[in-house]
């Protein structure tokens, strides 16, 4: 489905360059085939499988019963026969009734097999709240999918990332989670986040799995993020930077593997530490960013690091209770002086 | 010259309104006949603006603006 344009600046949304990652490697590679609910004539609730269906037809692109336990399975068995299949669990708050297919099978196979059987497997599915969907269809749960060993995660920040991303996890041997937040795919209805629709090639490249960037530099404070968190920590920062104060803003892009050595660089240069995540605030991504960054020696950090989490409750569908919730650039301000605070009150 | 690009009479059925979702290129870029430009949304369902003919295109509307169909979202200057 690759849009040719022949604009000076071609833009796309997310689910525009999933689809156009998907596309090019389904016609350099006939083992790549796409497998889910609605992805077909539909185009994907979330657009990301638009004009797939019309060009490869039902054979390479299939519309699956509402059976996550059943397509997921043999999409695992499919990958490790020598397909390479991409799937989409709809909503990852599904993954209950087909985790034993993600975590038992496509995560552990290549291991149980002493390496004689790869699994080829990109699992896609959506992330995210903001739009009152409610406590079934708005969770995160980064942490859940980036705790269990055996599958890499990543979740992109914008359309250029999840295009290079995306083709880089149809060509990785090993599963790929790749996780996409519905507020950042261009869609409306799910929130409009202009920061997500940026310039893409047309020619096919590969963001590397694995790698952090470092999207915004500075020297006083390091917000770290992923996905629509990036967003929250880029408005942040400009509110930040007309009250004088210098935030680095570094993208995670992959939760597995994860870049640590970004991270403690950028630790190393501010002393400061904000993570920022809408997944659930304990034992999640949060809590490991702090970690990696505290059991380095190499980082004196100026003041205690600070979380702006989703917090511990599952997620209300009132859209005031939902919005009072989530994490936004005002929380991220606020957290930045609280530890301004703490630093004066230890120099006085 | 310059020419409007309006929201088509026939991209939808019946007269709801609907909102620019994404410009898929910056206001002030050059583009050509054709090339896919803008989306809408109507009721969760995403339509196409193309360009209807070539040369630098002027934002009208901006992103998550409510516009009815023939309204005047751009103009491009030929």
């Amino acid at each position: 489905m690759t849009t040719t344009s022949k604009s000076t600046s071609r833009k796309l949304t997310i689910a525009r360059a999933m689809a156009e990652a998907m596309a090019q490697e389904m016609r350099l590679d006939p083992r790549v085939f796409v497998m889910g609910e609605d992805v077909g004539p539909l185009g994907g609730v979330f657009g990301n499988t638009r004009g797939l269906f019309e060009e490869f037809g039902a054979e390479r692109v299939r519309d699956t019963p509402i059976s996550e336990t059943a397509f997921i399975g043999a999409a695992v068995g499919a990958a490790s026969d020598g397909m390479r299949p991409i799937v989409e669990l709809m909503f990852v708050d599904f993954f209950g009734v087909c985790m034993d297919a993600i975590y038992n099978l496509m995560a552990k196979n290549t291991y149980f097999s002493g390496g004689k059987v790869k699994v080829p497997l990109v699992l896609m599915t959506s992330t995210g709240g903001g739009y009152s969907d409610a406590g079934q269809h708005s969770q995160c749960l980064y942490g859940t999918f980036a705790h269990l060993p055996g599958m890499k995660v990543v979740a992109p920040s914008n359309a250029y990332d999840a295009k290079g991303l995306m083709t880089a996890a149809i060509r990785d041997d090993n599963p790929v989670v790749f996780m996409y937040h519905k507020s950042l795919q261009g869609m409306g209805w799910l929130g409009t986040e202009k920061g997500a629709t940026v310039p893409v090639p047309e020619e096919s490249y590969t963001v590397e799995i694995g790698k952090a960037a470092v999207v915004r530099e500075g020297h006083d404070v390091t917000l770290a993020s992923l996905a629509a968190g990036v967003h929250h920590c880029l408005r942040a920062a400009k509110i930040l930077e007309e009250g004088g104060f210098s935030a680095e803003v570094v993208d995670l892009r992959s939760l597995v593997p994860l870049d640590r050595e970004t991270l403690r660089e950028s630790v190393a240069k501010t002393g400061r530490l904000i993570v920022v995540d809408e997944d659930y605030h304990s034992y999640g991504v949060s809590g490991e960013i702090i970690a990696s960054v505290a059991e380095y020696s190499g980082c004196r950090l100026k003041a205690a690091p600070q979380r702006v989490a989703y917090p511990d409750i599952p997620i209300p569908f009132a859209p005031t209770m939902e919005q009072w919730a989530l994490p936004n650039a005002d929380k991220v301000v606020a957290a930045f002086h609280e530890m301004m605070k703490e630093n004066r009150g230890e120099n006085s | 010259m310059t020419s409007d690009i309006r929201v088509p009479e026939d991209l939808w059925e019946g007269d709801t309104e609907g909102v620019i979702t994404a410009w898929l290129v910056d206001d002030g870029a050059t583009v050509a006949q054709g090339d896919l430009i803008a989306e809408m949304m109507v009721e969760k369902a995403q339509y196409e603006i193309e360009a209807p003919v070539s040369g630098r295109l002027v934002i009208a509307k901006e992103e998550d603006e409510v516009v009815a169909k023939g309204a005047v979202i751009a103009t491009v200057e030929t």
